[in-house]
């Protein structure tokens, strides 16, 4: 995403800035900047009746710039697409104030956007981040097993799954080998899923993990491919394959896949490398039972409360689905805590609920302290968390849980 | 109405038109109408009087109205319509396919063997008043079941031709007329429809006329045809032999067609055709070909089972019993349709309790490389359930790839890539008999990665074999040796026998000492995850030679001691072997994991195997798959690649399915009874024995051989080693501590019961293992 032209406020926060997007992924910055009540001014197509005096109708479509007050928004991962409702906030020739409209942000077309609140911290870093030309780290990744492969595009903020592949394998049985057939067609039926996604005209570095020879054998099933030369781009991917060793073709194995250090010095992502060794650091100290660690909304503040996260190692690790809270209440408490901890001196990792790191912050109620100094039993100074966690009827829906946003649909969407 | 239109009408077109005609009735006349009424119909009659034929004023006025005042039109409509409309109907299709009619008849009156009775026509129709009775007509084109298939031709079956027999002495005292078809039935007859034979100009087709007409009274009389019948495909087979020549391709395409009606119609005529062939024909019973078509029938295990589960009705019993009857006689041999014998399979179990061999399924675990592939290859050689001469080709290629040490693993290893890199990757299994035991081999792979696949044998087993390298302990122990205790624990294995493996190699060869440094560290690792001492049991061993496997060592020299302590490992296998199967589990609902989906032959396009976990099955049974919730019917079942009728509880086995496409079923999905079928949930309460320490965090979730991933989303509790509630809510459970947690599964829902084994992974280690406490709602 390029700043086109920002009249930011340093003092109050309020004034607009005009972004660029230019990627698929510059859509999901737009997501997580702009939040209801805001004020977004695009461009937009807007069908317009007309009614003559003679009382013929004709319908033109024309393209103007709208503004709207954000009521609401649609993020669609697979499409990476972003429609954003509300209603007319400036009246035009064509269209009367207070009328609704979903506008969809399109690449290369500007937008403006005020912020309702005015441009808090946590705003201006995701601004900030959102403008970084200088990393645009992006991989293909198959993490598969016998019968199952997961074809995902990892980015610097996103992990989306692409396709899921999954077939049933027979068994190994003596005198048959419909097992190696259907091992064949299943190779064959994940590379051509996996071609239908990727560009073969520019291609990405493709990464394969699987337990086993699993990997390694579609690795060499892509070189056979490729030698058998019905597809000369071929050649080209061949030689940006690595293959790594994961647990399950799971996408939660993909972490542990990620922060191998083949992959790590492919990736040269070196936001995500520290956001690993941080949540890795977390996990070993939850391990040790170290009071120095807590997770969950409640304990956190508590923590932060008492100067805890503060100068001299304190981290805390937020993961940016909290400040899209539709509550602006809500997105308030998130921010003053980052804004408090950033006071203590402490460090604050926002991490992308759709990316690794994200995700595993995610079970852990999307966010994590790491404490200067222990404090025993904060979960009972807190006491009671939000009820109910045994209450195996009340199912957190699926986008929650599984971290990928979308990966619900995920499987009907990319089949066609 | 328009017959020259209409070839092709289908049913709705029929029913479309009744309705406009009962629409033209009711709507008035407008003067302009009457006029014109009055002006055509005088000329209408006059052409219909020169045609010879009588038409009331109204039909007349409807034909005008309908044809839109045209004369021509109307009266080609009235000439034809003078006759009944189910007779229009199947005079339209009749006219397309009279030739083939009649080249069948000719070629059955040529071989002689249609023998038309002489009817007399009226008596034909003397209880049918079907051109005047509606409701005739309405059941005629009512199909009778939602998906009836296709009967076979009851030619070859004399078996429900003699039910048919019976059938029609019962329908005579009925005022039905019998059925008295000839014989030259061919598909392309079925098609045919009754006509009305004072219309009638054929001589061919006044003679089909009495096969046909009596159809339609006998289908009421009778229940349908409710036996299970073969899939269509298999029909042109029982037919009559001397009409295959006829064009039955295209007959098939027609009696195939989408009109249901045509189809019950045609069963109908099945039924009559093949009862009266055997009533009329001199040769009783089967001919030659009928015993051939049996027989390949028989081979061919030919059955469909769609059929036995659809007909519940009393009539489809009425004619199940009749049919059984038929069984006893001897021209009537069994048909080979998956029709559930109805056994007590329980009872037939705790009978044959007595005679039967006990059988045991045994998982072979442990670390990689410690040998148990070539010490099951060893074991299966030496009772001869492999032979030499296989072997000893192993042996050659095995020499070829440079991996001679890998013969015996071959017997195991059969995947292409298990024998080039010398490493089982998946369950292998297979079976052997002592005089004692039937025993069934699970040969779990040792390697890290491939601990699902472990998982999924150790459901299956009985008991355990942890094989145990005497000179490479540590690396077991680190390893897989102390993940696989854990985890046969975890699938609920009872007793485990431990083969310390490699002796002949160790230093000294078949030191005692080592023996016990061994039996030490293993027993102290299983008794600390709770093996029971009794149930521990040392056999010292060689795979690669065979010492001490199936032949005992030589009581003197270094292996002196051996002999003395020590059984070999058959015999401990033997005495561990039991068949204690409480007779609830098998009286239980069904459940059994499916291990493999796999095509078992060209009999046997589908197959899975697994073990039954609890319930029995038999052929004919019909079985719900979960999570897909499709229905398929048990067609076979092999235990112990034998040919069963049932199965019970703890036995591994395979069934072969029908009925079912093979996408809805998967490996870990379950088989279970229709009458409580296991639910599909989406989140589980489990109680867990933690390994590692436990976050909420994501994780592998096994259920035997299901393998799907999930989430754990609450720690609920910690609680003591008696169950005890220890913290509500901890943020953490420690490595050793049990634990209730809250498990959301990812992809969907999997078929889970309370009390199901449970085992977590995350990043390539068992973190817990436990059995669900509740289960969350239904998917």
């Amino acid at each position: 995403m390029r700043l086109i032209k920002q009249q930011i406020e340093k003092k109050d926060g309020s004034g607009s800035a005009t972004m660029l997007p230019e990627e698929p992924e510059d859509m999901w910055h737009a997501y997580n900047l702009i939040r209801p009540n805001d004020l977004l001014r695009a461009s937009a197509i807007r069908k317009i009746v007309k009614e003559s005096a003679a009382g013929s109708r004709s319908v033109d479509r024309v393209h103007t710039n709208l503004t709207i007050r954000v009521t609401k928004l649609d993020f669609d991962t697979q499409a990476s697409q972003l429609h954003v409702s509300g209603r007319v906030a400036e009246e035009n020739k064509h269209v009367t104030l207070g009328s609704y409209h979903t506008l969809d942000l399109e690449l290369q077309r500007n937008f403006t956007l005020e912020k309702a609140e005015g441009w808090d911290s946590v705003a201006l870093d995701t601004l900030k981040e959102s403008i970084n030309q200088t990393a645009k780290a992006q991989l293909w990744a198959v993490i598969m097993q016998e019968g199952l492969a997961n074809i995902c595009l990892i980015t610097e903020h996103q992990t989306i799954l692409r396709q899921k592949v999954e077939v049933s394998l027979p068994k190994k049985r003596a005198g048959s080998s419909d097992h190696d057939k259907a091992l064949q067609k299943f190779y064959q039926t994940t590379f051509d899923s996996l071609l239908r996604q990727i560009d073969l005209a520019d291609p990405k570095p493709l990464l394969l993990a699987s337990p086993g020879f699993t990997a390694s054998s579609f690795q060499q099933y892509i070189k056979t491919q490729a030698a058998s030369g019905a597809n000369k781009q071929l050649h080209q991917l061949v030689p940006k394959i690595t293959v790594a060793h994961s647990a399950s073709a799971h996408l939660h194995s993909l972490s542990e896949v990620l922060s191998s250090s083949a992959v790590t010095s492919k990736l040269s992502d070196t936001k995500f490398a520290r956001e690993t060794q941080l949540m890795d650091r977390f996990f070993d100290l939850m391990r040790n039972d170290d009071a120095r660690a807590w997770y969950g909304p409640k304990e956190c503040e508590a923590a932060v409360e008492r100067g805890a996260v503060g100068k001299g190692g304190g981290v805390l690790l937020i993961s940016n689905a909290l400040f899209r809270s539709q509550d602006i209440n809500t997105r308030r408490r998130w921010v003053q805590l980052v804004d408090e901890v950033k006071d203590q001196g402490g460090e604050v990792r926002v991490l992308s609920s759709m990316h690794e790191s994200g995700k595993r912050l995610e079970g852990l109620g999307d966010i994590a302290a790491i404490l200067t100094y222990p404090i025993e039993n904060v979960d009972e100074e807190v006491g009671d968390m939000d009820g109910g966690i045994d209450d195996l009827e009340d199912e957190p829906d699926g986008t929650a849980v599984n971290g990928i946003e979308g990966r619900s649909e995920a499987h009907e969407d990319i089949e066609i | 109405m328009h017959r020259m239109k209409n070839i092709e009408y289908d049913e709705d077109d029929l029913y479309a038109e009744d309705e406009e005609v009962d629409g033209e009735e009711e709507q008035a006349y407008t003067d302009e109408d009457r006029q014109n009424f009055d002006d055509l119909t005088p000329v209408v009659r006059a052409e219909l009087d020169e045609a010879g034929l009588q038409a009331s004023d109204r039909e007349i006025e409807e034909a005008l109205y309908y044809y839109y005042w045209d004369v021509g039109k109307s009266v080609v409509h009235l000439k034809h319509a003078r006759t009944p409309r189910p007779q229009q109907q199947q005079a339209k299709k009749e006219k397309a396919k009279s030739k083939f009619d009649q080249a069948a008849e000719r070629s059955a009156s040529k071989t002689g063997r249609s023998s038309y009775p002489s009817p007399s026509a009226s008596a034909w129709f003397d209880g049918i008043l079907w051109s005047t009775v509606p409701s005739e007509w309405e059941g005629y084109l009512i199909p009778v079941g939602p998906q009836i298939p296709r009967p076979k031709l009851l030619g070859g079956s004399s078996k429900l031709a003699k039910l048919a027999e019976e059938r029609r002495k019962k329908a005579a005292s009925s005022q039905t007329a019998p059925s008295v078809p000839d014989t030259g039935l061919s598909s392309l007859d079925r098609l045919s429809k009754p006509k009305d034979p004072k219309e009638n100009v054929l001589p061919q087709h006044a003679k089909q006329e009495p096969k046909k007409y009596p159809i339609r009274k006998k289908r009421e009389l009778t229940p349908p045809p409710k036996e299970p019948s073969p899939p269509p495909e298999v029909e042109p087979k029982e037919e009559l032999p001397d009409l295959r020549a006829s064009p039955t391709a295209f007959a098939r395409t027609l009696s195939t067609g989408p009109s249901q009606a045509a189809r019950t119609r045609s069963m109908a005529l099945d039924e009559l055709f093949s009862s009266s062939t055997n009533e009329e024909n001199p040769f009783k019973g089967p001919s030659p070909d009928d015993t051939i078509l049996r027989a390949q029938q028989h081979s061919k295990g030919l059955n469909n089972g769609k059929a036995t589960k659809q007909f519940a009705n009393g009539l489809a019993k009425k004619a199940e019993a009749l049919k059984l009857d038929q069984t006893s006689s001897p021209t009537t041999p069994t048909q080979p349709k998956i029709k559930s014998k109805g056994l007590d399979v329980p009872k037939l179990w705790k009978d044959g309790k007595a005679k039967r061999k006990p059988a045991a399924a045994f998982v072979v675990i442990g670390h990689v490389d410690h040998g148990k592939s070539t010490l099951m290859g060893r074991l299966l050689l030496d009772t001869g359930a492999v032979s030499q001469r296989d072997i000893d080709k192993y042996k050659k290629q095995a020499t070829e790839l440079g991996k001679a040490s890998f013969a015996l693993a071959w017997v195991m290893d059969t995947g292409s890539e298990e024998r080039e890199r010398g490493v089982t990757v998946d369950i292998a299994q297979h079976h052997f008999s002592t005089d004692k035991v039937d025993f069934t081999i699970l040969d779990a792979p040792g390697h890290r990665d491939f601990v699902p696949n472990m998982i999924g044998g150790a459901s299956m087993a009985d008991l355990a074999v942890l094989v145990v390298d005497a000179n490479q302990l540590e690396s077991g122990m680190k390893g897989q040796t102390r993940e696989h205790i854990l985890l046969a624990k975890a699938c609920g294995l009872k007793r485990i026998v431990v083969a310390v493996n490699k002796l002949d190699s160790s230093s000294p060869p078949w030191g005692e000492a080592t023996f016990e440094q061994v039996k030490d560290e293993v027993t102290k690792l299983l008794t600390a995850t709770g093996f029971a001492a009794e149930d521990i049991a040392f056999v010292p061993c060689s795979g690669l030679n065979g010492q001490n496997v199936v032949t005992p060592v030589p009581s003197n020299g270094k292996t002196g001691w051996v002999a003395s302590s020590s059984r070999t490992l058959l015999q401990e296998l033997e005495r561990s072997a039991s068949d204690n199967v409480a007779e609830a589990t098998i009286k239980a609902s069904l459940r059994m994991q499916i291990a493999d989906v796999f095509r078992g032959g060209i009999t046997n396009p589908l197959s899975v195997s697994g073990r039954i976990a609890t319930g029995n099955v038999q052929v004919g049974d019909s079985v719900i798959v979960q999570p897909s919730g499709e229905t398929a019917a048990v067609r076979g079942i092999e235990a112990s690649s034998d040919g069963v009728e049932w199965a019970v509880a703890s036995q591994l086995c395979t069934l072969h399915l029908t009925d079912i496409e093979p996408q809805h079923l998967r490996a870990g999905d379950v088989l279970c009874s229709t009458s409580k079928p296991v639910p599909v949930v989406k989140s589980f309460v489990v109680q867990i024995q933690a390994l590692e320490s436990i976050l909420p965090q994501g994780v592998d979730v096994h259920v035997g051989r299901l393998h799907t991933s999930g989430i754990i989303a609450a720690l609920i509790t910690t609680l003591d080693a008696q169950g005890e509630l220890l913290k509500k809510k901890p943020r953490v459970v420690k490595a050793g501590q049990s634990a209730n947690v809250k498990v959301v599964l990812s992809d969907g829902g999997a078929p889970l019961e309370v009390g199901d084994r449970v085992v977590l992974r995350a990043n390539g280690s068992t973190v817990a293992a436990g059995k669900v406490e509740r289960t969350g709602s239904c998917r």
